[in-house]
C-alpha cells in the first residue's frame, strides 16, 4: 500500500460519492432508525455501492470484497463523513456479524453469505443481549438443544428464549445468536453462536418503546426454532470467543462514529440556540458552551488519532473503549449545558428546536449503556488498557446452573417488567 | 498534517526522557528545594546542548528552527519530570522578541537564549495576552522611557539577565528591554508553591528601558498562545507521569485479599483518568501541529488544550496522592510535588476561567 494508491482511492471513493450520495445536511438525524418503506431503496444502494468497489473494502475477493487495508477503509470513511449514505440497514451486519463470520465461519458460511450482505440483498441482525443478561451478557439464558428423536436431521438444534435491544430484527433476513448450549460448565464455556434464519416458524418480532417514545429496538422471542447443523459459527460451545470478537467490533465502530456536526447537543446547535432563546449573553452559561467545545473537539480529534494509529499500523485495541466512555460521557455534559441553553423552556414549550434538543437531552443517556456500560468500558480501560488485575469474582470458575443471574428481586413500582428488560443494550 | 509524532519526534522525545531520567530524576527537586537553588546550572547546560534553548529560534539567529510540535514534546518530558529550568521564560521571551519583528532586539538577545546563556523572560505576570490597566497582578507604565509599576508573579525573574516590561505608552502598549541590576528595578523573589517554577516580584522605580520596535499587542498575544502550548504540554506529561506512578502503585499494592487496582472504586477513576489524559493528548497534539502549520488557528487550538488538560491534572495530582493512602501523604512521596505544580500550573498564564472567555471570544470572531 502507497500513500498514493491510498490518496488515489480517496479521490475516486469522493468523486462517486459526490454523484451518487446525498450530502449531509440539517434534518437526517432519524432517532429511529430506517423504516421498512426505505428498505428498498437501500438495498439498491448498497449494491451501486458494491458495484463501484466501496463495499467490503478491506474484505477478501473471493468473498466479495475488494482485498484492500485498513487505510483505503479508513480514507473511504473520512471520504464519507459529509455525505449521509442511507445504508442504516446494512452498518450492523457489515460491522459485526460479518466480520465474524469472516473470521470464524466456515468456507460454506464465507461463499453462501458474505457476497449477497455487502450486495445489500440480504440484511443482519445481531441478538445478543436479553432481559436478564445486559453487561453480562454471558449469563445468558436462550438455549439451544441438539434434537433427539427419530427421524430428525443429525445434529440440528432447537432453539427458545428472548432477546432484546435488537436492531433493525423487523426487517432482517439473518441474525447471528448466541445460546446457551452447556448449563454445567461456567458460563463462558457453555455458549454457541448460530446463525438464525429470522423467517423460520417460531420466531416473532416486536417492538420495544424507548424512554423517548420512539421504537428503535426490539424484542425477538424464539419458541421452538430449528437451527440446521451447519448454522454453527466457531465451535459448540465456543461461542464467547466469537461475541467477544463481535463486540469488539461493535466498540470501534460506535467509538469512531464521528457525531455529526448537526446533533442537537452539539456546541454549534446550542451556542445558536442560545442566541436564539436569548440565553447567549449570560457570562456563566458562555463558559459552559466554551467548555462543550473542548470536550466535543477533543473527543472528535481523539478519534483522528485513532484513525491515524490504525492507518500507521498500530491496532488501537481496547483504547476503542476510550472513545466509546469519551463519547457517552460528552453526550452526558451536553445535556447538562442544553439545559441551561432550555432554562424554563425545558419544562414546556411549542418550539420545534427546543423539542428536538429536548428529545436529544432523553436519548443521551442511551449511549451510556448501548455497545457496553460507561462501566464495562471503564472496567476495560482499567484492565486491558491500564493493565490493572480483574475482580476476582466467583462467575468465572462456578458452573453456569449454580450462578445468580439478572435482577434478583422486583422491584417496586418497576411496572415495565423490572425483571424482564434489564439488558444493557449490547446490540445496539 | 498528522496528529502522531513522527520518527523524529519520537526520537527527539526519547532524547529528552533520557536526560531528564539521568540529570534531573526527582531527587534533584528536592535538593533544589532544600538548597533553595532555582534550578541547577549543569541540567540548565545539558539542555541547552541538546538544543532545547533554540528550538523556535531561526537558524540566523543560532537556532535549530525545529518547530513547536517538537518544543511540545520536549516540554511534556520536563513536566512529566518536573525539571527545574528557565526553559519556559526564554520560550515566551523568544516568542515574543520573534513576532515583534525588531531586528536589532533580534540579533542583540536570540543568539544568547538559543546557545542558553542569556536568560529572559517577559514580565506578563498570571495573565493571558496584553495586560489590562488597574488589573491586580499589575503594569508598568512608561514616561518616555523611564518605566514604573509592579508586575508579579514573573517567571524566573530572579535570575533573568535581561527582563521585557509590557507597558503602557500612552495609548499603546509597548515593550521594554531592561537589563538586570538597572537602577530602579527592583527584583523580589516570592515562595513558590512550587519550586520547579521560580517566582519573583518586579518594582519599576523610574527604570530606564530601552523601546522595542514592533506590534506590542500582538507580540504579548503570540506568548500567550505559546504560553497555553508550553504549558499544557508540562501540564500532560505531569498529569501522565501521574497516573503512570498511581497505577503501577495499585497492581502492586494489596489490601482485602487483592491488589487495590482489582476494586472498581480504584479502577474505575484511574480509567476515567486516562480518558481525560487521552482527550487531551490529542487536543495537544492538535495545537502542536496547529502552530507549525495552521496559524490561523492556533490561539484557538492552544486555550482548547490548555482546557482540556488543565483541570484533569489536578484532578490526577490529587488522585495520585489520595489513591497512593497513607503513604502518598508523606514528604517523603513525590506525590505532592505534583500536586504542587498542578495547583500552581492551573493557575498560571491564565486561569480557567479567563481560559473559556477567551476561548469563547476567540470562537465569537471566528465566527463559530
Amino acid at each position: 500500500m502507497s500513500e498514493r494508491s491510498v490518496d488515489d482511492f480517496r479521490s475516486r471513493a469522493r468523486a462517486w460519492l459526490e454523484q451518487n450520495a446525498p450530502r449531509r445536511g440539517d434534518g437526517d438525524n432519524e432517532p429511529g432508525g430506517p423504516g421498512r418503506a426505505d428498505i428498498a431503496a437501500q438495498q439498491a444502494f448498497q449494491a451501486r455501492l458494491y458495484d463501484a468497489g466501496f463495499a467490503g473494502i478491506t474484505w477478501p475477493s473471493e468473498y466479495g470484497g475488494q482485498g484492500l487495508t485498513n487505510a483505503e477503509q479508513i480514507a473511504f470513511g473520512e471520504a464519507a463523513r459529509d455525505f449521509a449514505l442511507p445504508v442504516g440497514a446494512f452498518v450492523i451486519g457489515l460491522g459485526m456479524p460479518g466480520p465474524t463470520i469472516l473470521e470464524l465461519g466456515t468456507e460454506e458460511q464465507k461463499k453462501r453469505y458474505l457476497p449477497k450482505l455487502l450486495r445489500g440483498e440480504e440484511i443482519w441482525c445481531q441478538l445478543f443481549s436479553e432481559p436478564s443478561a445486559g453487561s453480562d451478557v454471558a449469563s445468558l439464558t436462550t438455549t439451544a438443544a441438539r434434537v433427539k428423536g427419530d427421524g430428525e436431521a443429525d445434529g440440528e438444534w432447537v432453539l427458545n428464549g428472548q432477546k432484546v435491544w435488537t436492531s433493525g430484527a423487523q426487517y432482517s433476513d439473518y441474525g447471528a445468536v448466541i445460546a446457551r448450549t452447556d448449563p454445567t460448565v461456567p458460563k463462558h464455556n457453555g455458549i454457541t453462536m448460530f446463525i438464525v434464519d429470522m423467517h423460520a416458524p417460531g420466531v416473532t418480532v416486536r417492538p420495544l418503546k424507548v424512554a423517548t417514545g420512539a421504537t428503535p429496538f426490539n424484542e425477538v422471542f424464539f419458541d421452538q426454532v430449528r437451527l440446521p447443523a451447519d448454522s454453527v459459527i466457531g465451535e459448540v460451545n465456543d461461542g464467547w470467543r466469537a461475541a467477544v470478537v463481535m463486540l469488539r467490533n461493535e466498540r470501534v465502530a460506535i467509538g469512531t462514529m464521528a457525531a455529526p456536526r448537526t446533533s442537537p447537543l452539539s456546541y454549534d446547535s446550542l451556542s445558536g440556540l442560545a442566541a436564539r432563546l436569548g440565553s447567549g449573553a449570560d457570562p456563566g452559561l458562555r463558559r459552559k458552551l466554551a467548555e462543550l467545545y473542548v470536550r466535543e473537539r477533543s473527543v472528535r480529534l481523539f478519534g483522528r488519532l485513532l484513525r491515524e494509529e490504525a492507518m500507521a499500523g498500530r491496532d488501537p485495541g481496547p483504547r476503542g473503549s476510550v472513545a466509546k466512555l469519551a463519547g457517552a460521557e460528552l453526550g452526558t455534559f451536553a445535556s447538562l449545558v442544553a439545559a441551561d441553553v432550555l432554562g424554563p423552556a425545558a419544562a414546556a414549550s411549542d418550539r420545534e428546536d427546543v423539542r428536538e434538543v429536548l428529545n436529544a437531552m432523553l436519548s443521551a443517556p442511551g449511549s451510556s449503556i448501548a455497545g457496553g456500560t460507561n462501566e464495562i468500558q471503564r472496567n476495560i480501560i482499567g484492565e486491558r488498557v491500564l493493565g490493572l488485575p480483574k475482580d476476582p469474582g466467583v462467575d468465572r470458575s462456578t458452573p453456569f446452573n449454580q450462578l445468580r443471574v439478572g435482577t434478583l428481586r422486583r422491584v417496586e413500582g418497576g411496572k415495565v417488567g423490572s425483571d424482564r428488560r434489564t439488558g444493557d443494550g449490547a446490540d445496539t | 498534517m498528522a496528529l502522531i509524532l513522527n520518527g523524529d519526534e519520537e526520537q527527539f522525545q526519547q532524547s529528552v526522557r533520557r536526560l531528564v531520567a539521568e540529570r534531573s530524576p526527582l531527587p534533584k527537586l528536592r535538593e533544589l528545594m532544600s538548597s533553595g537553588q532555582p534550578f541547577d546550572p549543569e541540567v540548565w547546560k545539558q539542555l541547552s546542548a541538546l538544543g532545547l534553548t533554540g528550538l523556535i529560534i531561526p537558524a540566523e539567529h543560532g537556532g535549530a528552527e525545529a518547530g513547536y510540535s517538537v518544543l511540545s514534546v520536549a516540554f511534556a518530558e520536563l513536566g512529566a519530570g518536573l525539571v527545574a529550568s528557565p526553559l519556559l521564560a526564554d520560550t515566551l521571551a523568544a516568542g515574543a522578541v520573534a513576532r515583534l519583528g525588531d531586528d536589532a532586539a533580534l540579533s542583540r538577545l536570540l543568539p544568547g537564549i538559543a546557545s542558553g546563556e542569556l536568560i529572559a523572560t517577559l514580565a506578563v505576570g498570571a495573565q493571558l495576552g496584553e495586560p489590562q490597566l488597574g488589573e491586580h497582578s499589575g503594569t508598568a507604565r512608561a514616561d518616555g522611557d523611564a518605566l514604573t509599576g509592579e508586575i508579579a508573579p514573573v517567571l524566573n525573574a530572579a535570575q533573568a539577565d535581561v527582563l521585557l516590561i509590557p507597558a503602557a505608552a500612552g495609548d499603546a502598549t509597548a515593550l521594554f528591554e531592561v537589563a538586570a541590576g538597572t537602577p530602579g528595578l527592583e527584583v523580589t523573589p516570592l515562595p513558590s508553591l512550587d519550586h520547579s517554577r521560580s517566582l519573583a516580584r518586579v518594582r519599576l522605580d523610574g527604570a530606564p528601558g530601552r523601546r522595542l520596535d514592533g506590534d506590542a499587542a500582538a507580540a504579548l498575544g503570540f506568548a500567550a498562545d505559546l504560553a497555553n502550548l508550553a504549558v499544557a504540554s508540562e501540564q500532560l506529561g505531569g498529569m501522565g507521569a501521574c497516573l503512570e506512578m498511581t497505577t503501577e502503585y495499585a497492581k502492586i499494592r494489596a489490601a482485602f485479599g487483592r491488589p487495590i487496582g482489582a476494586f472498581q472504586g480504584v479502577k474505575h477513576r484511574l480509567a476515567n483518568l486516562r480518558t481525560s489524559w487521552e482527550l487531551a493528548h490529542a487536543a495537544l497534539r492538535d495545537a502542536a501541529r496547529a502552530a507549525d502549520s495552521r496559524p490561523a488557528d492556533f490561539p484557538r487550538a492552544a486555550c482548547v488544550a490548555r482546557i482540556a488538560v488543565s483541570a484533569s491534572y489536578v484532578d490526577a495530582a490529587v488522585a495520585t496522592v489520595q489513591l497512593h493512602g497513607g503513604i502518598g501523604f508523606t514528604w517523603e512521596h513525590d506525590a505532592h510535588l505534583y500536586q504542587k505544580n498542578a495547583i500552581s500550573q492551573h493557575a498560571l498564564f491564565g486561569g480557567p476561567g479567563e481560559q473559556l472567555d477567551r476561548l469563547t471570544s476567540l470562537l465569537a470572531d471566528a465566527g463559530a
